[in-house]
C-alpha cells in the first residue's frame, strides 16, 4: 500500500482497534472480581470529552496550532474540526478505563496480600530522591546553558527536567540502597536529609532510579555532540560509582569529597558542552571555585556523621581526618572558591562574598572533637537553608550579569 | 516566542488536579496506578501523532501561540503536554463518571 492511500480514517481505526484490545482483556480478565469496565460510564466520559473537543478543534484550528491534508479526510466536518479528530477522545476513553482496572486488579491482590499501596511505595521512592535537593543539580545545569545559549529550547528544558528529578532518583536511590546499614544506624535519616528506605523497597528504587533517567539520557545522548555525550557519560558514572558497591568511592576519603562535588559542578560542565560554549579560562575558574566549593560542603556534612560512619565500618574524608581538622579543610577549600572568584572577569568577583555565610556557619565547629561532632548536624541544618538564600542572591547576580551583556 | 498555549494547557492540567483531588478521583487515589495509565496513554497518542505526521494526515502550523521548541521535527513540546491533558481529563471524567453511577446504585439499594 503506498503512503497516499492512507487515510486519516485508516490510521484512526487501527490504533482503536488497540485501544479496544485493551478493553476486550480488561473485560475478560476482571470480570470475576466484580471490577469489570463500565461501557456507561466510558460512554458519559466520552459525552463530555466529545463536546470538549468540538469547541477546543475549533479553536485551535482557528488559533492556527495545525492543519490537515483535506485529501485523506472524510470530508464530515464540525464546523472546521474533521470527524476523524474525535477518534482520540473515543481511544482515551476506551484504552485509559481499561487500563486503571488492569491495574486496579493488581492493587486489590496488593491489598489481599497485605502489601503496602503503590502510593505510598512510590512516595517512599520520591522521598528517596530528596526533593529538599532538587534544585541543587537542576539549577548549575540550566544557568549554565542558557549563558551560552542566551535562549530558551528543547535541550534546555528536556535536560532542566533530567537534572531536577530522574537525576536525583539515581543518586540517592543508589545510594540510600546501599547505604542501608549505615543509615539504619544514623538517627537523622528519616526525614528531608533522606528516607530510611524500607528493605522491602530496595528493589523498586533501583527499577525507578534507572528506569526513568534513561528515556532523558537517551533523548539528549541523541540530540547532542559527541563532546556532550562524554560529559554526561562521566558525570553518571561519577553518580553511581559514589556508592555503587566495590567501586564505593564515598568511602576513599578524599576521592568522596571530589565525587561528590562532581555531582554539582558535573551538570554545570554538563550544560557549557551541550550549548556549544567555548570553554575558557573564566569557565575554568567559575567551575573550579564551584568544584572547591561543593569539596567544602561535602567534607563539612560528613563531620556530623564520625561517630555513625565508625560504627558501621564507613570511612570517610571526616573519619580519617577528624572532625576538628575536616572542619578546617572545608574552610580552608571555601576560601580557596573565594580566591578563585575574586580572579574572574567583573562581576564575577561580587560573588565571592558568597562563601562568607558558609564559613560564618562551620567556623564555630573548627574544634568540635570527635564525640561531640553530632553537634554540628546544627550547622548543617542551617547549611540547607543558606543554600536557598544564597542561590536567591546567585540568581539575582546572574540577572545583573545577563543585562549587563545584553 | 510565545507561551499563550503552553500556560493554558497547564492551567487546564491544574483545574484537571484540582477535580481529582477534591474527589479523590485518579492520581489522589491510586497514584502509581494513574501514572503509568497516563503514561500510556500519552505514549499511544504521541505514536499516533507521529505516524499521522509522517503519512502527512495534518501538520503543525507556525501559529503566534506557540514557542516554536519542539521535540522532534514537527512536534512541537505543547503537544505532549496536550496530550497529557488529553488523557488526564479522561481517566477523571471516567472514574468521576464510575463514582456516579455506582452512588445512584447504591441509592436503589437504600431505597429497596
Amino acid at each position: 500500500m503506498s503512503a497516499g492511500a492512507w487515510t486519516f480514517s485508516l490510521v484512526n481505526v487501527i490504533f482503536l482497534g488497540a485501544a479496544g484490545t485493551a478493553w476486550a482483556v480488561a473485560a475478560l480478565t476482571c470480570r470475576g472480581r466484580g471490577q469489570a469496565p463500565s461501557w456507561k460510564a466510558a460512554a458519559a466520559a466520552f459525552a463530555v470529552l466529545a463536546l470538549l473537543t468540538a469547541v477546543f478543534d475549533n479553536l485551535m484550528i482557528s488559533a492556527g496550532l495545525f492543519d490537515y491534508d483535506t485529501s485523506k479526510r472524510l470530508g464530515l466536518v464540525l464546523y472546521r474540526a474533521p470527524i476523524e479528530d474525535f477518534g482520540y477522545p473515543l481511544a482515551a476513553v476506551v484504552l485509559l478505563p481499561a487500563l486503571w482496572h488492569l491495574l486496579q486488579g493488581r492493587t486489590q491482590r496488593r491489598a489481599a496480600t497485605g502489601e503496602r499501596a503503590t502510593g505510598s511505595r512510590l512516595w517512599q521512592v520520591v522521598l528517596a530522591s530528596r526533593p529538599l535537593s532538587w534544585v541543587n543539580t537542576a539549577f548549575p545545569f540550566a544557568a549554565a546553558y542558557l549563558f551560552t545559549t542566551r535562549e530558551v529550547d528543547a535541550r534546555l528544558l528536556v535536560g532542566t527536567a533530567f537534572f531536577l528529578i530522574p537525576y536525583n532518583l539515581l543518586m540517592y536511590g543508589v545510594n540510600d540502597v546501599f547505604d542501608y546499614e549505615s543509615d539504619r544506624r544514623n538517627p537523622r535519616k528519616g526525614g528531608a536529609e533522606g528516607a530510611l528506605l524500607d528493605k522491602g523497597l530496595h528493589r523498586l528504587t533501583l527499577v525507578c532510579a534507572i528506569v526513568v533517567p534513561l528515556p532523558f539520557v537517551i533523548w539528549l545522548v541523541a540530540l547532542g555532540s559527541l563532546r556532550a555525550a562524554l560529559v554526561l557519560l562521566v558525570v553518571l558514572f561519577a553518580v553511581v560509582a559514589y556508592s555503587a558497591p566495590r567501586l564505593r568511592f564515598k568511602e576513599r576519603p578524599v576521592l568522596d569529597s571530589a565525587t561528590s562535588s562532581t555531582h554539582f559542578v558535573g551538570p554545570a560542565l554538563y550544560g557549557f558542552v551541550l550549548a556549544g560554549a567555548q570553554l575558557g579560562p573564566a569557565h575554568a575558574l567559575i567551575l573550579g571555585a564551584f568544584f572547591c566549593w561543593g569539596m567544602a560542603s561535602q567534607a563539612f556534612g560528613a563531620v556530623q556523621d564520625v561517630t555513625a560512619d565508625r560504627a558501621g565500618g564507613l570511612a570517610s574524608v571526616a573519619t580519617v581526618f577528624g572532625a576538628a581538622r575536616t572542619v578546617r579543610l572545608a574552610l580552608t577549600l571555601w576560601t580557596l572558591a573565594a580566591v578563585l572568584l575574586l580572579l574572574t572577569p567583573w562581576p564575577g568577583p561580587v560573588a565571592a562574598v558568597l562563601v562568607v555565610p558558609y564559613m560564618a556557619l562551620a567556623w564555630p565547629y573548627r574544634t568540635v572533637s570527635d564525640e561531640h561532632s553530632e553537634q554540628a548536624n546544627a550547622g548543617w541544618r542551617r547549611f540547607l537553608g543558606a543554600n536557598y538564600a544564597v542561590g536567591a542572591a546567585l540568581t539575582q547576580l546572574l540577572i545583573g550579569l545577563w543585562q549587563l551583556n545584553a | 516566542m510565545s507561551y499563550t498555549y503552553l500556560a493554558a494547557l497547564t492551567v487546564s492540567i491544574l483545574g484537571m488536579g484540582l477535580i481529582d483531588h477534591r474527589w479523590r478521583l485518579a492520581l489522589f487515589r491510586d497514584a502509581g496506578a494513574a501514572f503509568i495509565v497516563l503514561a500510556a496513554g500519552v505514549a499511544l497518542f504521541l505514536g499516533w501523532d507521529h505516524v499521522g505526521l509522517r503519512l502527512g494526515l495534518f501538520f503543525r502550523a507556525d501559529g503566534p501561540y506557540m514557542t516554536g521548541l519542539q521535540l522532534a521535527p514537527d512536534l512541537p513540546v505543547e503537544e505532549s503536554v496536550f496530550l497529557l491533558l488529553l488523557s488526564y481529563s479522561a481517566l477523571v471524567l471516567y472514574t468521576g463518571a464510575l463514582r456516579l453511577l455506582s452512588g445512584r446504585v447504591r441509592h436503589h439499594e437504600r431505597a429497596v
